[in-house]
């Protein structure tokens, strides 16, 4: 399998170099994410339970969807170009070493079906139990270090790639709401997309990712 | 099963979870999730190991009670004689 890599780099007038990602960042509201999660875990048992990580990744296809661009397409043989999205899912090991295996065909998966995927994917990656098909290529990648404690994290694009998305720590936070100081559950999704994306993209990325998380229930 | 079992396959099951975590020098008061650095998803994959082999569900309403290795001992030593004691 080869890469269509067929971005050209154009110097930029403001003397960046030409190839410096964009970082596009936005706060996220997950209080109905946090609410629906809550009401559907009470409802299962452990083993069909969700975390809100599973969440994000349904969020990430959706916004992958939705700018295609952000999507490094493969190529087959011949020559055929598929819009399949492999996400690279970063995951730390506890002896610190980073591992990115790959969650396949994460755009044709329920909310349910990541999960299960993702538990195991993670379980094998922290147990050194990664087969040879969780290390296939991935065409976007996600950084989830929220459990660590980092608010915002700024994730690196591995070229061919054309962008990768981080997610913080889920964070208290108090906003005006008519007039009123409300506390609510938000998160910092960081977003590094080739310049050649352009902002624009970014930004509908990231807004996709947001009605997605303020629609949980049509997950 | 004595506390002293549920004790020993309780940390058999924290060591399944995360194999390179020092999951035999925890205090038996110490917060579980911050001694062995465990996430959302090791701590859930803990609670599927323990449905499956307690076979007792715990609710996420009582994941509190299993925030320590006492507070699970605890736990789940009432919840299987419960269970036995249903004749499950």
């Amino acid at each position: 399998m080869t890469r269509r890599a067929d971005h050209s780099v154009e110097p930029l007038s403001n003397g960046m170099a030409a190839n410096s990602p964009l970082y596009l960042a936005a706060t996220i509201d997950l209080d109905r994410a946090v609410t629906w999660l809550g009401e559907t875990n009470a409802q299962r048992p452990a083993p069909d339970r969700l975390v809100m990580a599973a969440l994000f990744l349904r969020a990430v296809t959706h916004g992958l969807k939705d700018v295609p661009e952000l999507n490094a397409a493969i190529v087959d043989e011949d020559g055929r170009s598929s819009s399949a999205v492999h996400l690279g899912v970063a995951v730390v090991r506890r002896d610190g070493a980073l591992v990115v295996p790959v969650l396949p065909d994460a755009e044709r998966r329920s909310v349910d079906d990541l999960m299960k995927v993702f538990r195991a994917l993670v379980r094998r990656a922290r147990t050194d139990r990664l087969r040879e098909a969780d290390l296939g290529e991935p065409t976007f990648t996600v950084t989830n270090l929220g459990n660590f404690g980092v608010q915002a994290i700024f994730p690196s694009i591995v070229p061919p790639l054309l962008g990768a998305v981080g997610f913080g720590k889920v964070v208290e936070q108090p906003s005006a709401v008519d007039g009123a100081v409300v506390c609510s559950p938000v998160v910092t999704v960081t977003l590094a997309a080739d310049h050649t994306v352009g902002s624009h993209r970014g930004a509908r990325f990231l807004t996709a990712i947001d009605r997605v998380l303020q629609r949980p229930e049509a997950l | 099963m004595t506390r002293q079992q549920v004790r020993d396959v309780v940390l058999h099951l924290l060591h399944e979870v995360v194999p390179e975590a020092p999951v035999r020098d925890v205090p038996p008061d110490a917060d579980l999730c911050k001694s062995l650095l465990l996430d959302s998803l090791d701590f859930l994959n803990f609670v599927v190991a323990v449905h499956d082999t307690f076979h007792v569900d715990v609710p996420q309403a009582d994941y509190a009670a299993l925030t320590t290795l006492k507070g699970c001992v605890d736990y789940l030593t009432l919840a299987y004689e419960r269970r036995t004691s249903r004749g499950l």
